[in-house]
């Protein structure tokens, strides 16, 4: 087969039975690989209202077509499940090396269901794969893990592995790989935990074929210069997300202090020429020419990172201006599995709360002791301020009445744009599938941050592309990437005539399809909210200070999202538009 | 002066790019496991190493041939006669980098510079893989590099050993606890 491997792993963990199943090649034409393929064989395998832990619930491992090929940025893969941080569906994607090497051993994904009585290991060398007793690795963290794996099968092995975060079932514990990558959100090791699966490990020796090596050499040869390697994305090359900081202080949409303020006056110690101090090296996931990880030494303290995300939000959230606090907190994130996006949410609101004289966590804003100590609390449960965090934002806001403080829709935890200095933002956490993400649709360089109409459609537009974007898969970091480029290599690597119009329509399907899983799962239009505190308090400095989102104005926008996207007032998609897209109604 | 691949470790983000182009130059799909550079990765240090064939002066694989199918061409380049070679495996066991090995064809095969333009080096976005007329100062670097020589052990292992010297080199304080 052109690009596809043709088999997918079917792991049952409750029996430990391991088949290979040929790949379901009737749906490639309308869900293509990764997200969407997942989704589908997701939504086809577990009733929408599985409990997230129940063995019922089905970890979907998916790569794209163009994994495994020269196509630039095309090694991210994802995991598609059930997560019980949100209780929706939810997709998780991740760089790093894995997913090459999962098509290398013969396999477009690995899709895993049941509970293992024991913690246990999936080892997979090409057309070998078995499950193997992980008691030895009970307790350790990932960078541990990830050695002993790699050490038990190959040097050149891939790993995919959970820390003591995942074991102990924290909502929101990532997977790690490399080190250093993760699927961060939504809380895929707490899943891998429930399962009593400590991680994966695979080497494939095999190959990836496509139609025409030379006319599929060309094309990647010509975006690559064209697209790829252009001042839109040359960003990630020079600097990384740290540029970030940079940028979105200038526009005042920079959470700081618990998302009560959108300047960091002290945001030079977490930026990018900070970060380029540090940085020892350069770091690449697996067919990037981009390199945008930057490894960082202070005092003896690495990380590859910190990325955006995690020097605001357990940077500035925390107003913990010190870049080698937040590359320790980072990594320790990293090796027990905890997201830092999430993580830098509920420790600023437990500081928050601290300060406020309303719960005392013993944790203060920009105090570093406690700061560190904190991560390996949440990730082993050891005090009973580690077992309040772990709960997550939304529950720990319920304990302690603080939903007027907390930073959540959904349960998931916000990402680093505040949505008072930019509607967008807003409406894409509001309306995302797994809850407040800035994956889905990302307006921040629309031109006016506030124009309801325009950024409605900006989050429509962003979120079908993002769809097929994610299912072929390439990295958001190709910035200017789009279905033209996409169709032009489909077609090189197929060997038959892909369209532009086919895969946008295919983001759309894909987009309708999470939402009829979430429907049936329980969740209405009043789950597409914003939290009090992005209503209601004004944001406390800078160019937007003074600024709420107001609740009649979301209201105005999300209506007018669901009639763009053909939805009816209640969110739910219509028999027409479902026809159109060759989807069942509900 | 003839031209020669030159690897900077430093430079190295472990994109694999040069492996991915070399198994679809060499073996028509992309398939890194046989191509005739790899990259030794240890993404917990935050380092890779790329591992080239260095076309040595005194080639330990075309000495040791039984069925002299290895000899060198004008551009100063160690090739392998695939009509000449018995697959024996001399060469592999006493190349000290782990830069030759048989196939399943049971042919050996090797880094041939693509003829004069390494496809390897036009991926290589960091430009951690060159391919120049060595000055002074790359010649030490490039001599330096084939210091570090494994005398046992299949190639993967010998390349392994040898990316774990130069770790050590590039992170001494977290090497020691790899």
């Amino acid at each position: 087969m052109n690009l596809y491997a043709g088999q997918v792993l079917r792991v049952d963990l409750s029996k430990g039975e391991i088949a290979k199943e040929p790949l379901r090649e009737e749906w490639l034409k309308d869900y293509w690989g990764c997200w969407g393929l997942a989704v589908q064989y997701f939504h086809e395998l577990v009733p929408p209202t599985t409990d997230p832990f129940s063995p019922a619930n089905a970890l979907v491992i998916m790569t794209g077509p163009l994994a495994g090929t020269l196509a630039p940025t095309s090694s991210r893969f994802c995991l598609v499940s059930k997560s019980a941080h949100t209780g929706t569906i939810f997709e998780s994607n991740m760089g790093g090396a894995f997913g090459p090497e999962l098509k290398f051993a013969g396999y477009d994904g690995i899709i895993i269901t049941g509970r293992a009585d024991s913690l246990v290991y999936l080892r997979i060398k090409d057309g070998e794969v078995g499950l193997e007793d992980a008691s030895a690795m009970k307790g350790q963290g990932i960078f541990k893990t990830e050695t002993l794996l790699k050490a038990s099968l190959s040097p050149e092995a891939k790993v995919l592995a959970i820390g003591p975060a995942g074991e102990n079932l924290i909502t929101f514990a990532c997977v790690g790989s490399e080190a250093y990558r993760q699927m961060g959100r939504g809380g895929a090791g707490a899943l891998f935990g429930g399962k009593n699966l400590k991680g994966i490990v695979c080497r494939g020796t095999g190959g990836v074929r496509v139609a025409e090596m030379e006319a599929f050499r060309q094309k990647v040869a010509h975006w690559t210069q064209t697209s790829l390697l252009t001042e839109d994305n040359l960003w990630a090359k020079s600097d990384g997300t740290p540029i970030l900081v940079d940028v979105t202080n200038e526009m005042g949409l920079h959470p700081t202090r618990n998302f009560s303020l959108g300047v960091n006056e002290d945001h030079a110690a977490l930026g990018p020429e900070a970060v380029g101090r540090a940085k020892l090296a350069d770091r690449a996931c697996a067919s990037c020419p981009l390199g945008c990880g930057k490894f960082t030494h202070i005092n003896g303290a690495e990380v590859e990172g910190p990325e955006y995300e995690t020097l605001c939000l357990t940077g500035s959230n925390c107003q913990m201006n010190d870049l080698e606090q937040v590359i320790r907190f980072n990594r320790l994130c990293d090796d027990l599995g905890l997201d830092t996006i999430s993580t830098g949410n509920i420790v600023a609101l437990a500081m928050d709360l601290t300060e406020s004289g309303r719960h005392d966590f013993s944790l203060r804003f920009g105090r570093p002791e406690d700061y560190l100590a904190v991560v390996t609390e949440i990730a082993t449960l050891s005090t009973a301020r580690g077992r309040d965090l772990a709960l997550g934002a939304g529950r720990l806001a319920e304990k302690y009445q603080a939903q007027d403080l907390s930073t959540e829709i959904k349960g998931s935890e916000f990402p680093a744009y505040d949505p008072r200095g930019d509607y967008g933002m807003g409406l894409a956490y509001a309306t995302s599938e797994r809850g407040a993400c800035h994956l889905r649709a990302f307006t921040i360089f629309a031109p006016d941050h506030f124009n309801i109409e325009a950024l409605a459609q900006d989050v429509v537009n962003g979120q079908n592309l993002n769809a097929i974007k994610w299912s072929m898969c390439f990295c958001d970091f190709w910035g200017t990437v789009n279905t033209e480029i996409m169709a032009d290599l489909l077609t090189a690597g197929l060997g038959r005539p892909v369209t532009a119009e086919e895969l946008i329509r295919a983001g759309e399907r894909i987009w309708n399809l999470t939402r009829l899983y979430n429907l049936k799962a329980g969740f209405t239009a009043a789950d597409d909210r914003l939290p009090r505190k992005i209503m209601e308090q004004k944001l406390g400095n800078g160019p937007n200070e003074g600024r709420v989102f107001r609740k009649e104005d979301f209201e105005r926008m999300l209506q007018l999202y669901y009639q763009l996207r053909g939805w009816n007032a209640e969110g739910v998609p219509t028999k027409e538009k479902l026809a159109e897209l060759g989807l069942q109604p509900l | 002066m003839a031209k020669h691949l030159l690897a900077f470790p430093d430079l190295c983000t472990g994109c694999n790019r040069c492996a991915y182009v070399c198994s679809a130059v060499k073996e028509g799909l992309f398939l890194p496991t046989r191509a005739r550079l790899h990259v030794q990765n240890f993404p917990l240090h935050g380092y890779s190493v790329p591992c080239i064939c260095f076309q040595c002066p005194k080639p330990e694989c075309l000495e040791v041939c039984p069925e002299k199918a290895i000899y060198k061409n004008e551009a100063e380049t160690v090739m392998v006669d695939q009509e000449k070679c018995n697959g024996c495996g001399e060469c592999v066991s006493a190349c000290p980098y782990g830069m030759i090995e048989v196939g399943p064809d049971n042919l050996a095969y090797k880094c041939d510079y693509c003829g004069g333009q390494p496809a390897c080096v036009e991926e290589c976005s960091p430009g951690a893989i060159v391919f120049v007329e060595p000055d002074q100062e790359q010649k030490k670097i490039k001599a330096l590099q084939m210091k570090h020589r494994s005398t046992s052990g299949n190639p993967d292992e010998k390349r392994l050993e040898r990316a774990e010297v130069f770790l050590k080199e590039a992170r001494p304080a977290r090497a020691a606890s790899a």
